[in-house]
């Protein structure tokens, strides 16, 4: 991925990859299948659906409180907390651990703030080695290539990628086969596990009535980072509480069922606290990195009710833009339907505000989320937003067309002019090139050509004919 | 204004301009109502045990069901013979499992030793019926590395330790869960897809989990 060249670049550069729709294609509509038939497990499963959103919206309308009051519970339970505003902050704070507690090796458990943050890349240029256990994180740190999905971050690549990069990076024999080349990952990881000083997570839920940390993972990864490592930190952003366990209940029990199609992950691990003065395991150190980047600027706008998101990733699967072009094009840390909201939302408008524009708005987002939030309604007020950095131009002709369609008779005949100049660009309905200012519209997509004659002829011509 | 504060007073203005939709959670289920639905279930262990198997199943997880202590350790007997063993210390686990695992090491044992163990052997604080779930609580003899750095799990239950669903051992474990530094739920063996959707076992924890349910 190349972060620097345009969305509409990226589109077409991931159109232009073949073996790339043929992955996503697959995935995609497989894990769309198995969403439906986890949740067919579920016991009212709308009611649960219900709980789990209303747990979340009521964390992040009460989230000075509640962050407050779980900071309280994490010290009491023997853990250090820390707030970081910016990435930078963030990356520093985790810097500093690792110096003060002479860190030479860290693992990491898949954790997408920490791609926000960039923070391996800081810990590496403080001189410290890091290691990304998830299976796929890893390849993809094999690779210096970046996630393609939330929860299937090599979606993008074959086994054959993964097993040239394997022989070339780790010096192995090539294989392809899934079962050795996981094999290989688990000895190489597993010395990795023994030797690391320090294991950073991120954390899917923080219980603010206990103050623990609420991890999930099916490889075991995340049990490992929090096990074996002597100083464990999870790095969290603001707004991923939850005020009690039976809330935290519900949001697991549609997490894994909407992101895999599991009734539950493999590993739920709640981490309350460092290891107690008699136990033989366990981190001797707990840290909480609390990371706001533009979070707390979200919740005062129009698509506060994003920050409610699991982070399950069922919306890339059911989007039919995503499906189409992957996760790379959307150019940063999330991708998806769900990735076009926050991307701007942490970014900035210019030049992310583009993602609101790669949806159909079909719906189908809003469908599958576990949460249900309004995915349609936040791209809309999205693209409302980046109206005001429309050209003048474009905004005089937005005035002039509705200024024309409040006027029946001046309308009709401005169509039908319009009808006529378009029949004679059109090649088998379809318009690929228009010439002047139009051309931005066709740089990238072709436009129907019109109807030879609008329906409100049609119909009054069938309305003739049916009175005869 | 240090980033605690800043954080915390952006987040509070941001609170008063009311973006965020207020969720309406339809008609909550109660605890208590859950607490019915759990009895129901509970109400014949047969059916919790019957459940909690099927779902083992359904995970790959063999489930053996024994009626007697000594059958329980005739059975782990079988199942662990010539094998390098980790294990919880003796006193924690049921049954008096512990004087047949003479030779196994413990958390108290050195790493490499922990690492180079075939076989973990542990019991387990609840077990959950619904989702076929191990629940084990790290503390003093119950070290976390024996459910995870061997290839192969074998977990002990005891039948009473059967709960119908995770919610329900969140109400009624509040008190064992606050106590512990951390409380994982084991689901079935260690899997990933992550490689074109192929399902793969035991990447880093362990590949095979064995499940020996007591008296």
């Amino acid at each position: 991925m190349n972060p620097s060249t345009s969305f509409p670049h990226r589109v077409s550069d991931a159109l232009a990859d073949a073996q790339l729709r043929t992955a996503l294609d697959r995935a995609t509509s497989q894990l769309g299948s198995r969403r439906i038939l986890a949740l067919a497990t579920l016991d009212e499963a709308d009611a649960v659906r219900d709980r789990a959103r209303a747990a979340r919206l009521k964390a992040i309308a009460n989230l000075g409180a509640y962050l407050e009051r779980f900071e309280a519970k994490l010290v009491s339970n023997g853990a250090q907390v820390h707030w970081a505003q910016t990435p930078a902050d963030a990356n520093a704070i985790i810097t500093e651990i690792a110096r003060r507690t002479s860190t030479r090796v860290a693992v990491k458990s898949k954790s997408m703030v920490s791609e926000e943050t960039h923070l391996n890349d800081a810990l590496e240029r403080s001189g410290v080695e890091v290691v990304e256990t998830d299976l796929g994180e890893y390849i993809v740190q094999l690779r210096r290539d970046r996630p393609s999905h939330i929860i299937a971050p090599i979606v993008h690549l074959t086994r054959q990628d993964i097993g040239r990069v394997m022989s070339e990076r780790l010096s192995v024999p090539y294989t392809d086969d899934t079962r050795e080349l996981a094999a290989i990952a688990r000895t190489r990881l597993r010395q990795e596990f023994l030797r690391a000083d320090m294991g950073i997570s991120g954390a899917n839920f923080g219980v603010v009535e206990t103050g623990t940390i609420c991890l999930v993972t099916n490889e075991g990864n995340g049990r490992m980072v929090t096990t074996m490592p002597r100083v464990h930190v999870a790095l969290m952003g603001i707004e991923k509480l939850v005020e009690t366990m039976d809330e935290l209940d519900s949001c697991l029990k549609v997490l894994a069922r909407s992101a895999t199609g599991q009734k539950v992950t493999v590993y739920t691990t709640l981490v309350r606290a460092p290891r107690g003065a008699h136990d033989s395991d366990g981190p001797e150190e707990l840290h909480v990195v609390f990371l706001d980047n533009g979070r707390s600027r979200m919740l005062a706008g129009e698509t506060a009710e994003i920050l409610a998101c699991i982070r399950c990733g069922a919306c890339l699967n059911a989007c039919p833009v995503y499906r189409t072009i992957g996760g790379h094009a959307y150019g940063d840390t999330y991708p998806g339907p769900v990735g076009a909201i926050v991307t701007p939302g942490l970014r900035g408008l210019h030049p992310w505000g583009d993602l609101a524009h790669a949806s159909s708005l079909c719906g189908a987002c809003r469908e599958v989320c576990p949460v249900r939030l309004d995915i349609p309604a936040m791209l809309l007020s999205l693209r409302n937003e980046a109206r005001s950095d429309q050209p003048r131009l474009m905004k005089a002709a937005m005035r002039m067309f509705a200024w024309t369609a409040t006027k029946p008779r001046l309308y009709r005949a401005a169509m039908k002019m319009m009808r006529s100049v378009l029949a004679g660009r059109s090649s088998e309905g379809w318009i690929r090139r228009l010439p002047g200012m139009a051309a931005g519209w066709t740089s990238s997509r072709d436009l129907r050509a019109p109807a030879s004659r609008s329906f409100q002829d049609q119909w009054r011509n069938r309305r003739r004919s049916a009175a005869r | 204004m240090n980033a605690r504060e800043a954080i915390l007073a952006r987040v509070r203005a941001a609170a008063r301009t009311g973006r965020v939709p207020t969720g309406h959670a339809g008609s909550p289920k109660t605890s208590a109502q859950e607490e019915r639905s759990a009895k129901a279930l509970a109400s014949r262990s047969e059916d919790l045990l019957t459940h909690f198997s099927r779902e083992l199943a359904a995970l790959g997880v063999d489930c053996h069901v024994e009626s007697t202590a000594d059958a329980v350790r005739a059975r782990i007997e079988g199942l662990a013979r010539d094998k390098t063993i980790l294990s919880w210390d003796p006193d924690r686990l049921p049954y008096e499992v512990g004087s047949i695992l003479p030779a196994a090491a413990t958390g108290a044992a050195g790493r490499s030793v922990q690492a180079g163990a075939a076989l973990g052997v542990t019991g387990c604080h609840a077990a959950i019926a619904e989702t076929g779930s191990l629940v084990v609580l790290s503390g003093p003899g119950t070290p976390r590395t024996a459910s995870l750095l061997p290839p192969e799990h074998l977990c002990v239950v005891r039948r009473a330790d059967l709960y119908a669903s995770m919610g329900e051992f969140f109400r009624v474990r509040a008190a064992d869960i606050a106590a512990a530094s951390c409380c994982t739920f084991i689901t079935g063996p260690s899997r990933t897809a992550d490689i074109e959707l192929t399902l793969t076992l035991g990447v880093h924890g362990p590949g095979k989990v064995v499940v020996i349910v007591g008296p």
